[in-house]
């Protein structure tokens, strides 16, 4: 052990110039251990919005599919209305692609499926009231009640997420929006597009859903944060004892 | 040589950019690999009567190897999947030596983190497909001298018949791991088989030639300065013995001494091999089982989706059916990689303690057997040296 008298004694001989540099480095010493465990800042990984937290529908601010139907309805029939006045060849208007970032993906044209079933698809597809939303560096996971989760990395560009015979999923990010984009067979896309207020209380999701190239049907669900209760227990898989859950340590 | 005219020259360029371009279009495809020839159902050969001493040739298996994919290949959740095939690296050696163990052929046979200059025969593997369907293995067996024994690639593929009720897991049943015949076995017992042959092939003479390289083998590499010239290289460019010294040499004891202190280390690093075998072993099985279901179940979905087109409907029965069908296959896709990660949880301990066996030595199993190595090294120059002094 060193003996403190000793230092003591030998910092009292040496001139004050020296005594106040060896504080000023005795001082900087942790602040350079501290700044040693900061993160290094990697300027290659973008920087996104913090989605985390858990989230719960607001009712009063998303929009009513049956609503949001009638006045799709009500806008097509005006444009219809409006093409037969001006005599035109009664094509129907090519819908905008949907893009993440800025590649679209491709689309087929034909007769797509009716509007109400579209509308009712995106019913269907929303109707969970919570979501639980996790975030790192390296990824975002959204988890919701009867659905698998949507997990996207944190990079630039499109991510193919899950591929099989029924569909591949993609996902990317448009600036500070996540997008997810759902690719079922007969040209069946839906679309996910998250985003959230910088003070983290609001959350948005639009929901978009086109058959066959026609005009996407498009349902916002707006969410709120709210604090969950902490899980009571802590729960691992495990191949020979199925879920195994221990009591959660709890700060009071 | 006339120079060419501007617009001859591009006109030249673009013909032999276009046929560039055409010969880079027109580059075959490469075939896809022939399907791997099955082992099929293999009896292991058993010995009835024991073998001859120079036929009791020490085996070290080497722990197996996976090649490393390529960035590009990784998709997320592959790390998962990765773990369990690193620890496969380490639980298949373990089916091997006890098929060889089985077959009564052999004389001690031990799984080694690397391979080990005390022992007659290496067998070293690397897994190219391992899952609850599909094994293929490539195999490479050499003995000390050099010789290659075996270089081969195994196949088999496993049916549902393999895995009784037992493996599937539910709360009530546990699975007893004991008496279950491995899905692959008839790999193992080729294998076996094939080094019965390669032995069998050799002459006693030949036999008890390899026992003494081996035995040299191991004095050079304790002390390469005294045994340098013990061996040397044949013509057809295997280890032979070139001077032997005298059986009752005092360096001969010591190296003697020395090899059984470190075959009783090996014997120990294999038996701490065993205890994550037998660990591992209830789990591993169960994944597998895991695994088959997942193929047979996404062969199912495909060829389903292959034979139905969803119909020409566009109703919202139809739509809902189309997306509820790739919901279901992706949530069961992921209770799998789930599975799968659950899996590497409950062999985390075993892995661990594996690498926290030996007392003294420190870092995983592999870095505490190479410091073994140069401690018995070490060893060896002291008391070496001692002795010189002495006399």
């Amino acid at each position: 052990m060193i003996n403190a008298t000793l230092i003591q004694q030998q910092l009292r001989k040496m001139p004050r110039p020296g005594r106040i540099l060896l504080f000023v480095i005795a001082a900087m010493a942790p602040l350079a251990q501290a700044m040693d465990d900061l993160p290094i800042l990697n300027l290659n990984r973008p920087i996104r919005l913090d989605f985390s937290g858990s989230w719960e529908k607001d009712f009063r601010r998303s929009d009513n599919w049956e609503d949001e139907l009638g006045r799709s309805m009500r806008i097509r029939q005006e444009a219809a209305a409006r093409q037969s006045t001006q005599g035109s060849s009664g094509r129907s208007r090519s819908a905008p692609p949907i893009a993440i970032g800025n590649v679209n993906l491709s689309r087929s044209s034909g007769r797509g499926a009716n509007i109400v079933d579209v509308a009712r698809l995106a019913e269907y597809i929303s109707r969970q009231s919570t979501l639980k939303i996790t975030q790192t560096r390296e990824e975002i996971r959204i988890e919701r009640r009867g659905e698998a989760a949507l997990v996207c990395g944190m990079d630039f560009g499109i991510m193919e997420t899950f591929a099989n015979e029924h569909g591949v999923e993609v996902c990317g990010w448009d600036g500070q929006q996540l997008v997810f984009q759902i690719m079922l067979p007969d040209d069946l896309i839906v679309a996910h597009r998250f985003s959230v207020s910088a003070d983290q209380q609001l959350l948005n999701l639009i929901t978009s859903i086109s058959s066959k190239g026609s005009e996407p049907f498009n349902l916002i669900q707006a969410f709120n944060h709210y604090d969950a209760p902490v899980d009571e227990f802590e729960c691992v898989q495990t191949l020979s004892r199925g879920r195994v859950c221990n009591q959660a340590d709890v700060d009071f | 040589m006339q120079p060419l005219s501007h617009p001859k020259a591009i006109k030249l360029l673009c013909i032999l950019l276009t046929a560039l371009l055409t010969a880079c279009a027109q580059t075959p495809i490469e075939p896809p690999a022939p399907p791997l020839d099955l082992v099929g159902r293999v009896s292991l050969i058993q010995a009835i009567t024991p073998p001859s001493q120079p036929q009791l040739l020490e085996i070290g298996i080497l722990v197996f190897t996976v090649d490393d994919k390529q960035q590009q290949e990784y998709q997320p959740g592959d790390w998962i999947f990765d773990e369990i095939i690193q620890k496969e690296t380490r639980f298949l050696p373990h089916l091997l030596k006890n098929t060889l163990l089985e077959s009564n052929q052999w004389g001690a046979i031990r799984v080694i983190p690397e391979r080990d200059p005390s022992l007659d025969l290496f067998v070293s593997g690397r897994i190219i497909k391992s899952d609850g369907l599909n094994l293929v293995l490539e195999i490479n067996a050499k003995d000390s001298t050099g010789r290659e024994w075996l270089n081969k690639i195994y196949a088999d593929a496993a049916g549902f018949g393999d895995y009784p009720e037992s493996t599937r897991f539910t709360l009530d049943n546990t699975f007893d791991a004991s008496n279950f015949i491995d899905p692959f076995q008839d790999v193992y017992n080729q294998i076996s088989n094939d080094l019965l042959a390669v032995r069998d092939s050799l002459s006693e003479q030949s036999l008890g030639k390899l026992n003494s390289v081996t035995e040299m083998t191991y004095a050079r590499d304790l002390s390469p300065d005294t045994f340098a010239r013990t061996l040397v290289e044949g013509p057809d460019g295997l280890l032979m013995l070139d001077s032997l010294l005298a059986r009752d040499d005092p360096m001969l004891l010591r190296v003697a001494d020395m090899q059984y202190r470190h075959q009783l280390f090996i014997d120990t690093v294999d038996e701490y091999y065993t205890t994550l075998y037998d660990d591992i072993k209830p789990a591993y099985v169960l994944w597998r089982r895991y695994s088959i279901d997942e193929i047979s179940e996404a062969e199912a979905a495909r060829q389903q989706a292959e034979s139905n087109n969803y119909g020409n409907s566009s109703g919202f029965l139809s739509l809902s059916q189309r997306y509820d069908r790739f919901k279901w296959s992706k949530i069961f896709e992921r209770e799998f990689t789930e599975l799968a990660s659950g899996f590497n949880t409950e062999l985390a301990p075993a892995i661990l303690e594996l690498n926290t066996q030996v007392r003294g030595l420190n870092g995983t199993m592999e870095q505490q057997y190479r410091e073994w190595r140069g401690i018995l090294r070490s060893l060896f120059e002291l008391e070496t040296g001692e002795s010189i002094t002495g006399q």
